[in-house]
This record gives C-alpha cells, sequence and structure tokens, in this order.
C-alpha cells in the first residue's frame, strides 16, 4: 500500500512504452480526419501491421522529433503544410525517400525537388465571393485584392494560422518581399473587418453581409456545402468559388499539400514505406476524395463530385518548399503591414 | 520524518525546476530584454491587449462572481441550493469549447441571429455585426472563469461572521452600506486570490485568442516558437510572461500578509442577516451569470449532440471517456497523496515547507501548458542523453509529471486550509496516546481532512479532464482523451461533430463539482 504510487508509475511508464515489434510503424502525425483512421485500417486489413499515430500540431510534434533524436520512435512524420515538411528536413529530421516509393503518377509539380517528402493530397487557397455583390469579372488574382475597389469588402483569417503564411510566402517567392509588402498593405487597408475566426467564419460573413470576397481554403467550402445544418448549407450556397492567377502571364492558383516525410532513424523502415506505397496508390487515394473534399495527387484520380462543380484550375508551379523557406518573412510582412 | 517530507518537497521543487533549468539551459542565447528590443512594436501590442484582456475578464468576473456571492451566503431565498451550485458549473466547461460555442452562437448563421430574423426582424439588422472581438472574447472568459471570485467571496462572505454585521447594523449601516464599507474590504484578500486565478487563466489561454483573433503574449509566444521557429526568443518571452506573474504573485502574497483579518474564530455564522428574503433580487443577481456562464452553452451543446448523435460510434466514446475519466483519477490521486505528505510533515514538524511549496507550485501553475510540455520533453531528452539510456517521452509518466506540475496548485489550497485549521495540541494528545506517524496520518490527519483531502482530488479530477495542450504533445502513440478529440474536430472546423465528448466532459465535471459543493456544504 505505501509503496501504491510508485507501482502506478511504474506500469504507467511501462503502458506507455511501445516496444520494437516487427509488424508497427509509427506516425507523427498533423491530419487527423476520419478518412485517415479509415485509411490506416485498410492499410492493417491488407498487411496485418499495426498503424500507431500520435496526432498534434507540426510544430510540436517537430519539437518532439528534434527532442528525440537518435532514439525517436516515429517512422513517418505527417502534415498539412509543405513549409513544415520542409522545416522538418531542413532541421535534418527526415531521410531520403527510397526508390521503391511509386510517385510516378504524381506531377513533378508537387514533388520534392530533394526528395525529402511526398504529397498526398492538395488543396486551393481560393476567392469566394458573394453571388449578390459582386461581378465574377471584377476578380483577377491574389495581387488585385489590393486594389482601391475593393475597399472595406475583403474578409480573411488571421495571420498567425498556417494557411495564410504559406500564401503569403508564395506571393514573396513570386513577387519578392517589397512586392508582397505593397500587397498586403493594400489587402489589409480593403479589410471588411480585422482578421479573425475560421475559413468558415469568412463564408458566414460575407453571407452575413459583412464583406464580399474572402480568402479560404476549398476545403471548407465542400465542408459549408455538406452540412447537415440549413443555415451553413445557405451560406455556402450564397457564395461561388474563383480560382484565382488564371491569365496567361500569372502564375497559377497557389496550393498546399499535406504529405510526409520519413523519420531520420525510422525504426520500422519498410513498413513505413509500405504504408506510403499504400496510401499513394489509387484506392487509398480514391478514398481520400471519397471522404473530404482534397484533391488527389494521383493524375487519374478525380475530386469529389461537389469539387468537380468548380472547375479546371491551374496551379501555381512554383516549388513548395518555398512555403518553408519564406515562412519568418511572410511573417515579418504580417507584422509590418499590420495584418493582424 | 521531518528529513523525510523534506525529501520529498526537494523532490517536488526539483520535478518543477528541472524542466524550467532544461529549457532555459538549452536555449543559452536566451535574453529577454533583446528579445523585446528586436520589435519593441509587436511587444508593446501584444503587452497591451493582454491587459485590456485581462481587465475586462478580471472585471466581468468579479461582477458575476461577487454580488451572487453576496446574496446567497448572507439570505435564505427559495431555490438557493439550486441556485448556489448551478454559479459553480461553468467551470464545468473548458474554456475553448466556451469560446467555439460563442462564436458559432453569436454568428450570422447562429441560433442568436436566426431567432432574430425569424421573429424580430426588426431588430436583426441591429446585431448582425462583428462578435469575434477582444471584448465579447473579455465576456465570454469571463463568464467562464467567474466560479473562482463566486468560491472565493462565498467563503470569505461565509467567515465574516455575526460580531462584524452586528456593529455595522448598531453603527447604523444600511445592507448596502455594510456591503461596501465592511464585507467588501474584510473579503479582499480573498477576492484577490480569486483575480489572481482567474488571470493565470486567461494568462495561458491559447484556443480562444487565437479563434477571436486577439493576440496576446501568449500567442506571441507560440507565433514566435512555432512560426518564426526562434526557440530563444520563444523561451524569453515565457520567462517574462513568469516573472510578471510572480511579480503578481507577491503583490497578492504581501497584500494578504498585510491585510491579516481576524475572521473571530468560532463565531456564529447563522446572523440575523439571513433572513428568508423573496427570490427575486437573488435570482436576478444570479441568472445573467448562470445563463451565460452555463445554461446558454450547455444546451447549444446538447443541442449539436442531438442533431450529430447518429454519426458518434458509442463504443469509441466509451474508450475516450474510459481514457479521460481514468488517467484524470489516477493523476489527481497522484497529485493529492504528495501535497498530504508534504503538508502533514510541514504541519507536524513545522518544516516550514508550505511557504516553499506554494511558491513552486504557483510556477507550475503560471507557465502556460505547451511550453511546460515542450520543457519536459527537453528535460527527458536531456536526462537521456546524459544520464540514463530510459527515454520517457511518449509514456504516461511524463504526461502524469507534467499534470503534477501544472495542477498541484490547485490541490494545495483546499488541503492547506483544512490542515492549517487543526489545533496543533490534537497531535500532541495523539502522540502522548502512542500514535507514531504513520498512525497520525491515518488515524487523525486522514479523517479529520477527508472532505479537503477529496475536495482537492475532485478540483484537480474537473481540470485534467479539460486539460488539452499538455497531453496533445506528450501522449503516447493511439492515445486520445475526450477534450484532445473535441480539439481535433474543432481545429478542422467541426465542432458540431465534437459536441457528445464535450457533453461528457461537462457531464463528469458537473458531477464531480456536485459532490465537491455537497461535501463543503455538510
Amino acid at each position: 500500500m505505501k509503496n501504491l504510487p510508485l507501482y502506478i508509475l511504474i506500469i504507467c511508464s511501462l503502458c506507455g512504452c511501445n516496444n520494437k515489434q516487427s509488424d508497427i510503424v509509427n506516425l507523427y502525425s498533423q491530419r487527423h480526419y476520419k478518412v485517415d483512421e479509415i485509411q490506416y485500417e485498410k492499410f492493417t486489413a491488407l498487411t496485418g501491421i499495426k498503424v500507431n499515430v500520435v496526432k498534434s500540431n507540426a510544430d510540436e510534434l517537430i519539437e518532439r522529433l528534434k527532442n528525440e533524436g537518435a532514439d525517436s520512435q516515429a517512422d513517418i512524420f505527417i502534415s498539412v503544410d509543405a513549409g513544415k515538411l520542409q522545416k522538418a528536413a531542413s532541421l535534418d529530421l527526415l531521410q531520403k525517400l527510397s526508390d521503391d516509393i511509386k510517385t510516378n503518377e504524381i506531377p513533378s509539380t508537387l514533388l520534392d525537388k530533394n526528395n525529402l517528402w511526398v504529397p498526398l493530397t492538395y488543396r486551393a487557397r481560393i476567392l469566394v465571393y458573394s453571388n449578390d455583390r459582386v461581378n465574377v469579372t471584377e476578380l483577377d488574382s491574389y495581387e488585385s485584392l489590393s486594389d482601391e475597389k475593393w475597399k472595406n469588402r475583403i474578409l480573411v483569417r488571421s495571420s498567425s494560422n498556417a494557411y495564410n503564411q504559406a500564401l503569403m510566402a508564395s506571393v514573396i517567392a513570386n513577387n519578392g518581399i517589397d512586392g508582397a509588402k505593397k500587397w498586403s498593405q493594400g489587402v489589409v487597408e480593403n479589410l471588411a473587418r480585422s482578421p479573425k475566426g475560421n475559413d468558415r467564419d469568412q463564408v458566414k460573413a460575407i453571407y452575413a453581409g459583412l464583406g464580399d470576397v474572402a480568402i479560404v481554403n476549398s476545403y471548407y467550402i465542400g465542408l459549408l456545402l455538406s452540412s447537415e445544418k440549413d443555415e451553413e448549407q445557405k451560406a455556402g450556397e450564397a457564395v461561388s468559388v474563383f480560382f484565382p492567377n488564371q491569365g496567361e502571364n500569372q502564375t497559377g492558383t497557389h496550393i498546399n499539400i499535406s504529405g510526409l516525410g520519413i523519420a531520420k532513424n525510422a525504426p520500422n523502415l519498410e513498413n513505413a514505406i509500405k504504408l506510403i506505397n499504400y496510401l499513394l496508390s489509387e484506392e487509398a487515394q480514391k478514398t481520400y476524395v471519397r471522404n473530404s473534399y482534397e484533391y488527389s495527387v494521383n493524375k487519374n484520380v478525380m475530386p469529389s463530385e461537389i469539387v468537380q462543380k468548380w472547375g479546371d484550375f491551374r496551379i501555381d508551379s512554383l516549388d513548395l518548399n518555398n512555403l518553408g523557406i519564406f515562412r519568418k518573412d511572410a511573417i515579418e510582412v504580417f507584422e509590418t503591414t499590420n495584418w493582424k | 520524518m521531518k528529513i523525510g517530507g523534506k525529501l520529498v518537497l526537494c523532490l517536488v521543487i526539483l520535478l518543477i525546476v528541472l524542466p524550467i533549468l532544461s529549457l532555459v539551459l538549452y536555449n543559452l542565447e536566451v535574453n529577454p530584454i533583446i528579445t523585446i528590443l528586436k520589435k519593441p512594436d509587436v511587444f508593446i501590442n501584444s503587452g497591451l491587449n493582454t491587459f485590456y484582456l485581462l481587465t475586462i475578464t478580471v472585471f466581468t468576473s468579479i461582477i458575476f462572481g461577487l454580488f451572487p456571492a453576496w446574496f446567497v451566503s448572507l439570505y435564505n431565498f427559495k431555490f438557493k441550493t439550486l441556485v448556489d451550485f448551478l454559479m459553480y458549473l461553468p467551470l464545468a466547461i473548458p474554456t475553448y469549447i466556451m469560446a467555439f460555442s460563442y462564436g458559432e452562437i453569436l454568428s450570422f448563421t447562429g441560433p442568436f441571429q436566426l431567432f432574430l430574423r425569424n421573429y424580430i426582424p426588426a431588430l436583426s439588422p441591429f446585431f448582425n455585426m462583428d462578435y469575434l472581438t477582444i471584448e465579447v472574447l473579455g465576456c465570454v472568459l469571463g463568464f467562464s472563469l467567474f466560479p473562482y471570485v463566486y468560491a472565493a467571496s462565498r467563503i470569505s462572505f461565509t467567515l465574516i461572521g455575526q460580531s462584524y454585521i452586528h456593529l455595522s447594523k448598531m453603527l447604523g449601516l444600511n445592507a448596502l452600506n455594510t456591503f461596501f464599507k465592511v464585507v467588501l474590504p474584510l473579503s479582499t484578500p480573498a477576492i484577490l486570490s480569486a483575480v489572481f486565478l482567474v488571470s493565470m487563466e486567461v494568462l495561458n489561454e491559447y484556443g480562444a485568442t487565437k479563434y477571436f483573433g486577439v493576440n496576446t503574449f501568449t500567442t506571441e509566444i507560440f507565433k514566435t516558437w512555432y512560426s518564426l521557429n526562434d526557440v530563444g526568443a520563444a523561451v524569453g518571452l515565457s520567462v517574462v510572461l513568469l516573472i510578471t506573474v510572480m511579480t503578481l504573485y507577491v503583490f497578492e502574497q504581501m497584500y494578504n500578509a498585510k491585510t491579516k483579518i481576524n475572521y473571530k474564530e468560532n463565531t456564529q455564522l447563522d446572523y440575523t442577516f439571513k433572513k428568508t428574503i423573496s427570490a427575486t433580487k437573488p435570482i436576478l443577481f444570479c441568472i445573467i451569470p448562470i445563463l451565460f456562464g452555463f445554461i446558454f452553452p450547455f444546451i447549444f451543446i446538447l443541442k449539436n449532440a442531438i442533431d450529430n448523435i447518429l454519426s458518434f460510434n458509442f463504443i469509441d466514446t466509451l474508450s475516450l471517456a474510459f481514457n479521460s475519466i481514468s488517467l484524470s483519477l489516477l493523476s489527481s490521486l497522484l497529485i493529492v497523496l504528495v501535497l498530504f505528505y508534504i503538508l502533514f510533515v510541514d504541519k507536524e514538524y513545522k518544516a516550514r515547507a508550505s511557504k516553499t511549496l506554494n511558491i513552486f507550485s504557483s510556477i507550475g501553475y503560471a507557465m502556460p501548458g505547451a511550453v511546460l510540455a515542450l520543457s519536459l520533453i527537453i528535460m527527458s531528452s536531456q536526462i537521456k542523453n546524459n544520464i540514463t539510456s530510459i527515454s520517457l517521452i511518449g509514456t504516461f509518466f511524463l504526461l502524469i509529471h507534467a499534470y503534477f506540475i501544472r495542477f498541484m496548485a490547485v490541490g494545495k489550497s483546499p488541503i492547506k486550509s483544512s490542515i492549517d485549521k487543526m489545533p496543533d495540541n490534537l497531535s500532541e494528545s495523539a502522540k502522548n496516546l502512542g500514535l507514531g506517524n504513520l498512525g497520525l496520518a491515518k488515524k487523525l490527519y486522514l479523517p479529520l481532512n477527508k472532505f479537503a483531502l477529496l475536495t482537492a482530488f475532485l478540483l484537480c479530477f474537473v481540470d485534467l479532464m479539460k486539460e488539452l495542450p499538455m497531453t496533445l504533445i506528450l501522449r503516447p502513440f493511439n492515445f486520445d482523451t475526450l477534450a484532445t478529440k473535441t480539439y481535433e474536430f474543432a481545429v478542422e472546423e467541426m465542432v458540431d461533430l465534437s459536441s457528445v465528448y464535450s457533453l461528457i466532459i461537462i457531464f463528469v465535471c458537473s458531477v464531480s463539482l456536485f459532490i465537491v459543493k455537497r461535501i463543503n456544504h455538510n
């Protein structure tokens, strides 16, 4: 009885140690959707390999990987932002991908030039506009959002959000830091309200008449349109989707991937490769698009019905590592131009 | 025994100090001043925002905690027991769930504006505005945290006793003047302690502030750490935050020491002011905090849960509830056992440990959860590299260690105040009758302080059920709790789907608070 706490602690710490087994693969993942659970269950049913997951935000997982060093249990690091994969790679936390990983169906613009990470799905950072108050011909590019005609009409979430940071990093990579500052300044001056809320809140704000155009991720429009709540569906229907920067001399719409890399000291390397190949397979890619509103990285897999209705678009062919490389500069631009 | 107690205390201090030390030593380039000077604007802005948010929250929680406490403590009225219990319930709802719920409730597509559009269309344009503001956030946090002020004022008002009130009446003061001129000054130390707790919670808040787009000092720490990848600067900012909190703490302690109040021991508590009055006035004062702090968000979450009931997997939900409850039970038990041991030795052997314990437990409470979690990861890797080859990262051991540091302050107060009240001669007599240390603890301290121990245990349990940032980062593989699952849905902007999990958290916490209330009532 006297030593009860001690026993409890010993039992607890033992419970926590998942010691090396041959039939497991360990993931540090920022993805935590229902569809991921479905994928892992299917993979386990197919191969008998158990998928262990610890889910948190990407930066915390990177800190954990960094500190665990050589004896980290992690095999795969998954993020929903190419910038974070680049960050992990630059901290030497990822290893070169083996030739056994089948990437031949993935467009080369989505692949890492250094072969340290591979994409799973992607989303576009699009514009949505009020059906009542905006004529689609008024819209053009991200850059044109700084035009004076948009004064008090633009909605966007705060600069602490990773998707906005990635967008700003792409603007810096495409237009240089001064161009980005000018653009950011213009957008801030045109804001209908100070940046806040999440992506869905921006659409609701258009529906409420608080603003006319919002910068959001395509994924969340799909969520709104399929919501069980009438009012949310109405909000989704009150807006239309616009893919910016589609002109001939323009960059294409900014996208970001969710992707993965193999941890530097992955203890279950073979199983990790098997899982990655499974997730890139046509079957698994179909599962992704069927259960979420993301785009598949496999050229042969079409997006979900709702997403297909928005039509095709040209993606920005920028090397996605830039979303990480220019991250610090992006924050600085946000700070100097007072994008909250 | 005295040495044993001191050893345990040293061990506890080590458990708290080691992670913080490794955090600072790991980033030797840390210099808070340079960090701040690099970006004075950002620092001043986030500092001012934090101060403004604190002011609104503290003000709201005082208004809605203090006056209801006055009525409930000094008058009898219909439904008093129920009202008294409901006033504690906002503590059952995690602040981030409260903030997300209000974000939805007040939005254009939410029930409030929908109701106006459908039933009072003339009014609806006036209320179609942006509610995600620092002022609304301050009020939401105030509604979430006022029970701290309420609880402290309740205890203080009840302890003031008959003589002060009689005297004030004899000197011709009416009820209002008695409240402002006698009761309030006498209760200031208690209220100040509660305000300190409220401030700690606000300073630690991350999810709600981010959602409302409010840049506070804590959001700045995370931006520096994660987005700018500048660990040194982030640690620097954390140190500044820690120093601020410790200054507030010292100020509170000094003020309380200076204004030591003689509550008149053994005075008759059931004084004449406690007359039966009509329930209208007190209920009027209590109804706003109860409605906004509990009923509205609760109904909203309940409705979402019912709407989404078909998408829930019962077995999964059960296993999540089991994870949350068992981990919280185990950790609270551990915290209470260790605290009891230290405070027992302190009282019995005058080890003067409680002051040291006060300071160190406050440090744990003052650190943002995620910073604490990351410092524990750094500490573990240092230990692994330099001392033993066992890695604790990803084990329950480290997770419970984090809980221990963070929530020791929560469990300490009830146990300490109960043990402090024990007359010294009691244990002298027990010792003369031949009781050893174990016997003293078992046969005297345990039965006499059992309610305080249970209260401490349940308060820790409630906080642990709601805990999020540390569990997220430190948990082992495949381990989810109700709080982490709720967060996953919230991040993906699907708060509705997490409502059953929120509801279980609220239910379990409400039951625990009910037991706490019953214990202290009896």
